[in-house]
């Protein structure tokens, strides 16, 4: 196996990471039904590749897919504020349908010919797959750097409230409807880089590479590895990516294998293969605990208290 | 003694159906009032209509003298009115530590600023290690709010409530559905509030315990105010006992 095969599955994987990640703050930490995130994917796929087709630089275009996606996202937040969950699911695929044939009809996106694009140039030379998923990888870490930090901040709070119970969360001064939609815009704008970067990696797209069944691939990526963690996500993007690759004879039925696997971990394992309560992550744990012993929180040690002082009692 | 809220003529309609239907209402500092009702009577719909779940179809709602009907739910929450649910609402997916640091970011919840702010700082966690004992809810801290029974997520409720350190506390039904050893450890709690000079309003079922508790008593039957009073003079009033028994026969 070549390494320029190599990374060029790998630059894939990291890209579909990126979506994963952006479709989890929308679904897995702020709970919003999301069926539709290859529209945006699209959104900054054309935008980055209109940019670059017309002369202008590679990098800017990413910053303007992710603003464009972005503000189409704060559309999208809008409309959502009055759609319940399946309501907004369907909304969502219907936008991704509308989306796709948009890209297929516009003479700005090229039409059913679909839009043609160089590898950008880095350090004075064009970049080859290895330093583009190199380049990826850098987006990866800084994404999930910022991830950590709204998980830890009172912005991540929010948006855990609310996947919870919006009402509850209303009643303790969460304004719902502004975290819902810059939930949205975050996401959407995550994916528009996804986009950017895609079009680039690609050096061509056409509408079908941004249809709904791209949408649910990247929905049982999250789902297979775990919505609403870190590491869910990253783990379904890269295993449903490189599955096919191994498996040369599934390749062909590629969205068949992720649409089944999706079917069989909402039924049976629906917190995903590494989501919090599965077994399988408690399992891990359970051995890693071995090694590193928990950290206690400040709730473990009120309980500790509240034992040693009940049994002092008694 | 002061005047915290003021309602007056309050109306909330839901097409033709009148679920409250012109209300007035004076709540004091440092009171505990009491709003009984048969079942369906409006008193859930008043809390909402109050609290910014709903917009009141008419009428005024004065919070320290500040015109405040209409005022969305989470606005209301900073401004220190704090509410419960009958029908609890945990964040069933967090700790019970965890549910009540997220009601004690009451005021940081400020859009895309808020990112910027860490949220268990030892500031914010010893606030609600200490709600969390005045609450007694010490044992099952850690544990996940989806794993305990209703008696504790009514006190989570409450203690939810007490950590945005409200002006005035409003309790929708704490003791439903509740054991009776639950339901004196409620009670014991919100005598304790109200000990400490908490405002409070209380919509409860359990008549013994509201007369036990309230300084007055304001009785909802059908959207109106059919009497208010000391809990003796309620206890006493003839169209309370109608409306909770119905009436009596002519002959």
């Amino acid at each position: 196996m070549g390494s320029a095969y190599l990374f060029s599955i790998l630059s894939t994987a990291a890209i579909f990471t990126l979506l994963a990640l952006s479709l989890n703050i929308i679904t897995g930490y702020a709970g919003q039904a999301m069926m539709g995130i290859a529209a945006f994917f699209g959104i900054g796929a054309y935008t980055a590749a209109i940019i670059t087709v017309a002369g202008g630089n590679f990098w800017l275009a990413l910053i303007v897919a992710i603003i464009v996606s972005g503000i189409f996202g704060v559309l999208l937040g809008v409309i959502s504020l009055r759609l319940q969950a399946d309501f907004l699911a369907i909304t969502t695929i219907g936008i991704n349908f509308v989306m796709a044939a948009v890209f297929n009809s516009l003479k700005i996106t090229g039409g059913t010919l679909g839009l043609t694009t160089t590898k950008p140039m880095l350090f004075g030379t064009q970049m080859n797959n290895t330093s583009f998923f190199l380049v990826t990888l850098v987006f990866i870490v800084i994404v999930c750097l910022l991830i950590t930090k709204m998980r830890h901040s009172w912005f991540g709070m929010a948006l855990a409230s609310i996947e919870n119970d919006p009402g509850a969360s209303r009643s303790f001064g969460i304004n719902v409807n502004k975290y819902q939609i810059l939930a949205f815009t975050i996401g959407t704008a995550l994916a528009g880089l996804a986009g950017g970067l895609y079009s680039h990696r690609m050096g061509f797209i056409s509408s079908s590479d941004f249809a709904f069944v791209v949408s649910i691939e990247i929905v049982s990526m999250c789902v297979i590895g775990g919505l609403g963690t870190l590491r869910g996500p990253i783990f379904g993007a890269v295993f449903l990516s490189i599955l096919p690759e191994v498996l040369r004879f599934a390749n062909d039925y590629r969205e068949l294998v992720s649409a089944l696997l999706l079917v069989i971990m909402v039924r049976f394992m629906p917190e995903g293969l590494l989501g919090d309560d599965s077994p399988v992550w408690k399992a891990i744990m359970k051995l890693w605990r071995k090694f590193v012993p928990k950290k206690k929180t400040r709730a473990d040690l009120i309980v500790d208290d509240y034992l040693a002082e009940k049994g002092g009692k008694s | 003694m002061k005047e915290l809220m003021r309602i007056e003529d309050l109306k909330m309609y839901f097409g033709g159906l009148k679920a409250i239907d012109g209300f007035d209402l004076t709540i004091n500092q440092g009171e505990t009032l009491g709003i009984i009702g048969p079942n369906g009577a409006g008193k859930t719909t008043l809390f909402n209509a109050i609290c910014g779940v709903y917009k009141p179809t008419a009428g005024k709602v004065f919070f320290e003298g500040k015109e405040v009907q209409g005022t969305p739910a989470h606005e209301m929450a900073k401004m220190g009115i704090a509410r419960t649910f009958q029908i609890s609402k945990p964040l069933a997916g967090l700790s019970i530590f965890d549910n009540v640091v997220a009601a004690a970011g009451v005021h940081e919840y400020t859009g895309i600023s808020s990112y910027f702010k860490k949220s268990h700082t030892k500031e914010v966690e010893d606030k609600v290690a200490a709600v969390i004992k005045r609450t007694g809810l010490e044992d099952v801290a850690n544990k996940k709010a989806s794993d305990v029974s209703l008696g504790y997520l009514r006190r989570l409720e409450i203690a939810r409530a007490l950590v945005t350190e409200p002006k005035l506390i409003m309790l929708d039904e704490p003791c439903a559905g509740l054991s009776n050893f639950a339901i004196n450890e409620i009670t014991e709690l919100v005598m304790k509030l109200k000990a400490e000079g908490q405002s409070i309003v209380l919509i409860e079922h359990n008549l013994p315990i509201t007369m036990k508790v309230c300084d007055r008593i304001t009785v909802l039957s059908y959207g109106k105010k059919i009497a208010e009073g000391t809990p003796d003079e309620v206890k006493n009033d003839r169209g309370v006992i109608e409306a909770y028994l119905g009436e009596e026969d002519e002959d």
